[in-house]
C-alpha cells in the first residue's frame, strides 16, 4: 500500500462509524477526493479542526480499496474569516456546495480548483462583493463548458437588441431568434452580466443595486438549469 | 437475501445511525441465538421508550411529562437560554454544573451545504420563548462546526433586534492537553478569545 502526497480544499464532510469521518475535498491534481480521518470526531483527535470546510490542507494520504485514509494533515489557508458573519458562510457554502457538484473523481481539476480557491480567498480577505457569487457561478459554468452567450445572441452571435435569455438556448438571444421559453430581460442586464462575468473574482466592478439581485438570479438558475440540481445553500436563508 | 423474518430485522438495524449492513448481520445473527425473553425485554424497552417518552412542550428536552425537569425547577434562572442542537447535548452541558438556566433543542443546525435551513429547525419556538419567559440572553451552545456557527450567526441576527443579549460558547484548547497538537483553528480562536488574568 502506498502513501501520496496531495493538497485540497476541504468540501463537506459526514460521520462514518463510530468516531471516523469521510471528508470530501478538491484536489487540484485528482478532482474530488473522498478520504477517511480515522478518530477525529473524538475530542483528543488532533487534525479534526483542520478538516473542517473551506479548509486549504496539505494531505498525506495511504491509499485504500475504497477511500484514502489521512494520516496527516497540515494547513495551508484556514480562510477562517469565512465563518465569521452569516453572509460569508453562505457566499463560501454556495462556492464549495457548486464545486462539489461540478467535480468529478480522479480527475485533474486545476481551474475548478483555482476558481474555488480565489473564491473562497476574495471572501475571506475582503468580504461580501454583492455581484462575488453571480460571478463565481458564472465562471464555473464557463469550467463546465456552458458559458452563457451574453455579448452575443446564443442563436446567431449578433451583438445588439440582446433582451430574451433561455437557459436551454444558452444565454442571450436575439428578437429573431427567441425561443418560446425565452424571457425578457431589464434593459443593459446582459451587459452588466458580461461585465461580472469577465472581471476577476477579487477586482469586481462597482455592484449596480438596480441589477445585482437580478443578475444573481439569471446565474444561478442558468447554473440549476445546466448541473440539473438545486443550489441548496442559497435558498437556506431567503427561500 | 436471508429468510423474510431476518431480512426485515437487518433491514431495520441498518437503519440506524453509525450501523452498516454488515453491522446489522451480526446483531441480526447474535439475537438469533439469545433466550426468547431476553428478545422481548429488548423490543420492549424500544416500545416503551417510545410510548412514554415525549419532548417537553417549552425546551423540547426529552421527558416522561408535559415538561422536562429542568423546565420545572423552580430554582433554574429563567431568564438565561442555552440553545443546543441535539437533546443529548444536555446531560453533557448539566454535568459541568457551570449553568443555571434552562435549554431550547433546535433539533439540528443549519446547513447550507445540505440545504437544512432555519425553518426546519425550532427557531420561531425560540422567539416565542424571548417574550412568553422574558429571556434576557440566549447562549449559543451549537457545535464548533461550520454548520454550528452559522447556526450561532443566526440566532444573533434573529433575536439580537429583539433586545436579546446572544452570546457563544468559547472555543478553545483542550484542559490537559499539549499547545504543540492543536489545530490552527483551534489556537486561532483560543487567541481570539483570551482573557484578561
Ligand atoms: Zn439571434
Ligand atoms: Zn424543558
Amino acid at each position: 500500500m502506498a502513501l501520496r502526497h496531495d493538497q485540497g480544499i476541504v468540501l463537506r464532510g459526514y460521520p462514518f462509524g463510530e468516531a471516523d469521518r469521510v471528508v470530501v475535498l478538491l484536489s487540484p491534481n485528482h478532482g474530488k477526493l473522498r478520504t477517511v480521518a480515522k478518530g477525529v470526531r473524538k475530542t483528543k483527535s488532533r487534525f479534526g479542526g483542520r478538516l473542517e470546510p473551506f479548509s486549504h490542507v496539505d494531505l498525506v494520504l495511504y491509499e485504500g480499496r475504497n477511500l484514502d485514509t489521512i494520516t496527516q494533515v497540515s494547513m495551508i489557508e484556514p480562510f477562517h474569516r469565512l465563518r465569521g458573519d452569516l453572509e460569508r458562510v453562505i457566499a463560501a457554502a454556495t462556492m464549495v456546495e457548486v464545486a462539489d457538484a461540478v467535480a468529478t473523481e480522479n480527475e485533474a481539476s486545476v481551474r475548478l480548483f483555482l476558481l474555488l480557491h480565489r473564491g473562497l480567498r476574495t471572501l475571506d480577505r475582503t468580504g461580501v462583493h454583492a455581484d462575488l457569487v453571480t460571478s463565481y457561478l458564472l465562471k464555473a459554468a464557463a469550467v463546465v463548458g456552458v458559458a452563457p452567450a451574453l455579448e452575443s445572441c446564443a442563436g446567431c452571435g449578433r451583438s445588439d437588441g440582446l433582451d430574451r435569455f433561455s437557459f436551454e438556448a444558452g444565454g442571450a438571444l436575439c428578437e429573431r431568434c427567441r425561443t418560446p421559453g425565452a424571457y425578457a430581460l431589464r434593459d443593459g442586464l446582459t451587459g452588466y452580466l458580461a461585465g461580472v462575468a469577465a472581471a476577476e473574482l477579487d477586482a469586481l466592478p462597482a455592484a449596480d443595486d438596480a441589477f445585482t439581485g437580478e443578475a444573481m438570479g439569471v446565474a444561478r438558475r442558468f447554473l440549476e438549469f445546466h448541473l440539473e440540481r438545486r443550489l441548496e445553500s442559497l435558498a437556506v436563508i431567503d427561500g | 437475501m436471508f429468510e423474510p423474518p431476518v431480512q426485515r430485522l437487518i433491514d431495520e438495524l441498518a437503519r440506524l445511525p453509525g450501523i452498516g449492513r454488515k453491522s446489522a448481520q451480526r446483531l441480526a445473527f447474535h439475537l438469533l441465538h439469545v433466550e426468547e425473553a431476553d428478545a422481548v425485554r429488548l423490543g420492549d424497552a424500544i416500545v416503551a421508550m417510545r410510548r412514554e417518552v415525549r419532548l417537553c412542550i417549552r425546551c423540547f428536552n426529552v421527558t416522561a411529562d408535559e415538561q422536562c425537569s429542568i423546565c420545572r425547577d423552580t430554582r433554574r434562572d429563567p431568564s438565561v437560554v442555552c440553545v443546543v442542537e441535539r437533546a443529548q447535548d444536555i446531560p453533557v452541558l448539566e454535568r459541568t454544573q457551570e449553568f443555571a438556566g434552562r435549554y431550547h433543542v433546535l433539533g439540528g443546525a443549519i446547513s447550507p451545504i445540505e440545504g437544512i435551513g432555519p425553518d426546519q429547525l425550532r427557531m420561531q419556538e425560540l422567539v416565542r420563548r424571548m417574550d412568553d419567559e422574558g429571556i434576557e440572553e440566549v447562549i449559543a451552545a451549537t457545535n464548533p462546526t461550520v454548520e454550528g456557527d452559522t447556526t450561532a450567526l443566526y440566532l444573533a441576527r434573529l433575536l439580537k433586534p429583539l433586545g436579546v443579549r446572544v452570546t457563544r460558547l468559547a472555543s478553545g484548547l483542550p484542559v490537559g492537553g499539549d499547545l504543540d497538537y492543536a489545530d490552527e483553528i483551534t489556537l486561532g480562536r483560543a487567541l481570539a478569545g483570551r482573557k484578561e488574568l
